[in-house]
């Protein structure tokens, strides 16, 4: 198992000394890498890497591929992710950042589609509704897209594939001062952000 | 009262050469949502502070000034008055008060005129022009003995008007009173008034309302430095929220600590050097100090629980906290250093935002009473608590003046958010923003330094 990884850790070093350093890398990879995605599987985990951390913008690429899934343009992957099943937002209660058996079946559903589809990378925003303080709200954002980041990774979505950021009570979707907005805002947005260049 | 028959002739202005917006006029008051009570108590401090009657007719010569002298000229007549009045020392009474008294021109002459409606102490202000500038000379005369007690001149350019009014009320506190005023205490704020949550500053009174960032994201949780020249604030423009620090005059902005998932709610120690904050560990937030430069970082508090909002003690020693480690969000004091963590609120289902009297015996702080969000105020001592607010509106994030007797706060009771400022037995409420949504307000301790 480690030493296989070390392979897979290896390799684009080795890439690196045969073709050179390129200026930039594209966050898509090139056509014929996509064969090779086909063939190997996909290691259990993306191994860390820092250009997944600054997020590059998604490159303007001419979309060439039938998959929507294949597609430079995240929207589009998230609307057939949404097509195929993905729940985008799982709610809350007041002041709560536990889990309901619903939210729990949905993630399950959505663990199911980021394991079949390794190359994305997620991002779980937590928000709150507006009542209570902004500081406090932030923290309990924070503690919302952690439970979620935390049981999908108990479901075998690699921790390494999942990113949180709360924005507390700053995001709003809704934005009347009733119980039917603030059921709304108080949620868990889940959005495929990126791919990663493995694979 | 102290008596000094001294003319003393200085603080001329001239360096001040900054850019008041001079178009800009402080937001109309919102009509009184609720009645001044007719004694001013001061809350848990003991006995009821009577009003020292003051006669302030209008200032002479501010007739021979044209153009930009005399609407600078007017500005400063205004602003003293209104700094005066807002300070809530003084019973007033102004040049409709005094129309009906028979009176010479001639200040010793009128003494028992001015006298004869029960006034102590009597303002003269004289305004003329000099080229571009201005020059005001205030006094103050004790009508007992005819004697002028305080007398100040300011010269400068006419957009430093204002600044000049709240110089010279200052003074009259300091000497009339004993005590600071805030006539040049600011308060920072949030306001989405761009389109985007960015760090505002405005003067105590709601005037000069000026953005200090151009994040284009969202930016919060404005903390002033004790010195009142930079601020530290929390941002998501890099991606995840940081803490940021803004100095004022230079306008830099540059991290303090931004690393990890979450930072947040930074609290100033009193010597400047430290902040206290609330950051994440692996998806729980927890009270961390740190050094400006991010560095010395030091864990205080180890919950399962939400831990945040921390807010250092005036004197330095303790820090007042929110947690939510006994079910509901409660607040907590605990030593500097994290040690002696125990529970300062038990009322209502949610206590949150704790904002310290400049005296240290006070904290102000978001309570939920009966469902809706009220500012309550509690001793750190007695634990006596008065709930301040009453009625829908969600009233949260209070903060107290330099001077501790007053709160501003924000409040939705007109829709949307708004800064409001209130006396601090819940009394003279006036809404201080109108543009926008606008937050999390932070008055200065120190004078503005500009």
């Amino acid at each position: 198992m480690t030493r296989k990884w070390m392979i897979w850790m290896a390799m684009p070093v080795l890439l690196t000394l045969l073709y050179g350093c390129p200026k930039k890398k594209p966050a898509t990879p090139p056509a014929d890498l996509k064969v090779e995605t086909t063939t190997v599987p996909a290691p259990p985990a993306a191994p860390s890497q820092p250009e997944e951390v600054q997020q590059p913008a998604a490159p303007h690429v001419e979309d060439k591929t039938e998959d929507p899934l294949q597609s430079a343009d995240m929207s589009v992957v998230n609307d057939e992710l949404r097509r195929r099943g993905f729940s985008g937002d799982v709610y809350f209660d007041y002041d709560e950042s536990t889990l309901t058996d619903d939210t729990r079946d949905k993630l399950s559903r959505n663990a199911d589609l980021l394991k079949s589809q390794p190359q994305f990378q997620l991002t779980v925003e937590g928000h709150a509704d507006e009542r209570g303080t902004n500081e406090y709200n932030l923290a309990l954002g924070e503690r919302r897209a952690n439970a979620v980041k935390d049981y999908l990774a108990s479901l075998g979505v690699a921790a390494t594939r999942l990113r949180t950021i709360s924005y507390g009570e700053e995001r709003p979707v809704c934005t009347e001062s009733a119980e039917s907005c603030w059921s709304q805002n108080r949620r868990a947005h889940m959005i495929v952000s990126g791919r990663s260049n493995v694979g | 009262m102290r008596s000094r028959s001294v003319l003393t002739v200085l603080s001329c202005l001239l360096p001040l050469a900054l850019v008041l917006a001079a178009q800009q006029q402080p937001p109309a008051p919102a009509p009184d949502q609720q009645q001044p009570p007719n004694v001013t108590i001061e809350l848990n401090r003991g006995g009821v502070q009577r009003k020292m009657k003051l006669a302030f007719p209008a200032f002479r010569g501010s007739g021979q000034l044209a153009g930009e002298a005399a609407r600078a000229g007017r500005e400063v007549e205004e602003t003293v008055r209104r700094d005066l009045d807002l300070s809530g020392y003084f019973e007033i009474q102004g040049p409709d008060a005094l129309s009906g008294l028979a009176l010479t021109g001639d200040v010793q002459k009128d003494l028992a005129a001015y006298r004869s409606t029960g006034n102590e102490v009597l303002l003269l202000g004289d305004l003329h022009g000099e080229g571009d500038r201005i020059v005001f000379e205030g006094r103050v005369l004790d009508l007992g003995s005819g004697q002028a007690v305080l007398a100040k001149r300011y010269r400068g350019p006419f957009a430093v008007s204002r600044r000049m009014a709240h110089t010279f009320a200052d003074e009259v506190i300091r000497f009339l009173i004993g005590k600071p005023g805030i006539a040049l205490s600011q308060i920072a704020f949030a306001s989405d008034r761009t389109g985007n949550k960015e760090i505002f500053v405005m003067d105590y009174d709601g005037a000069d309302q000026r953005r200090i960032t151009g994040h284009r994201s969202t930016s919060m949780s404005p903390a002033w430095n004790p010195s009142g020249d930079a601020l530290a604030y929390t941002s998501f423009f890099n991606g995840q929220p940081g803490i940021y620090l803004a100095e004022l005059a230079s306008g830099r902005k540059r991290p303090i600590i931004a690393s990890g998932s979450l930072n947040t709610s930074p609290s100033f120690s009193p010597d400047g050097r430290r902040i206290a904050f609330a950051r994440s560990l692996e998806g729980n937030v927890e009270i961390f100090t740190a050094d400006l430069d991010g560095g010395n970082l030091r864990r205080l508090t180890n919950s399962n629980a939400i831990d945040t909002n921390p807010a250092w003690s005036p004197k330095g020693g303790e820090i007042a906290f929110t947690s939510s480690r006994a079910g509901n969000p409660m607040l907590y004091l605990m030593d500097a250093e994290g040690a002696n963590q125990r529970r300062l609120t038990f009322d209502g289902t949610y206590n949150d935002g704790a904002s310290w009297s400049p005296e240290g015996d006070l904290i102000a702080y978001t309570s939920r009473r009966d469902g809706a969000f009220q500012i309550a105020v509690t001793n750190v001592v007695t634990l006596a608590t008065q709930v301040l607010t009453s009625g829908p509106g969600e009233n949260e994030s209070p903060t107290f003046s330099p001077d501790g007797r007053k709160i501003a706060f924000t409040s939705r009771r007109s829709g949307r958010k708004q800064i409001y400022v209130m006396d601090l037995d819940g009394g003279n409420l006036r809404q201080l923003t109108t543009e926008g949504n606008n937050d999390l307000a932070d008055w200065s301790r120190a004078p503005a330094q500009r």
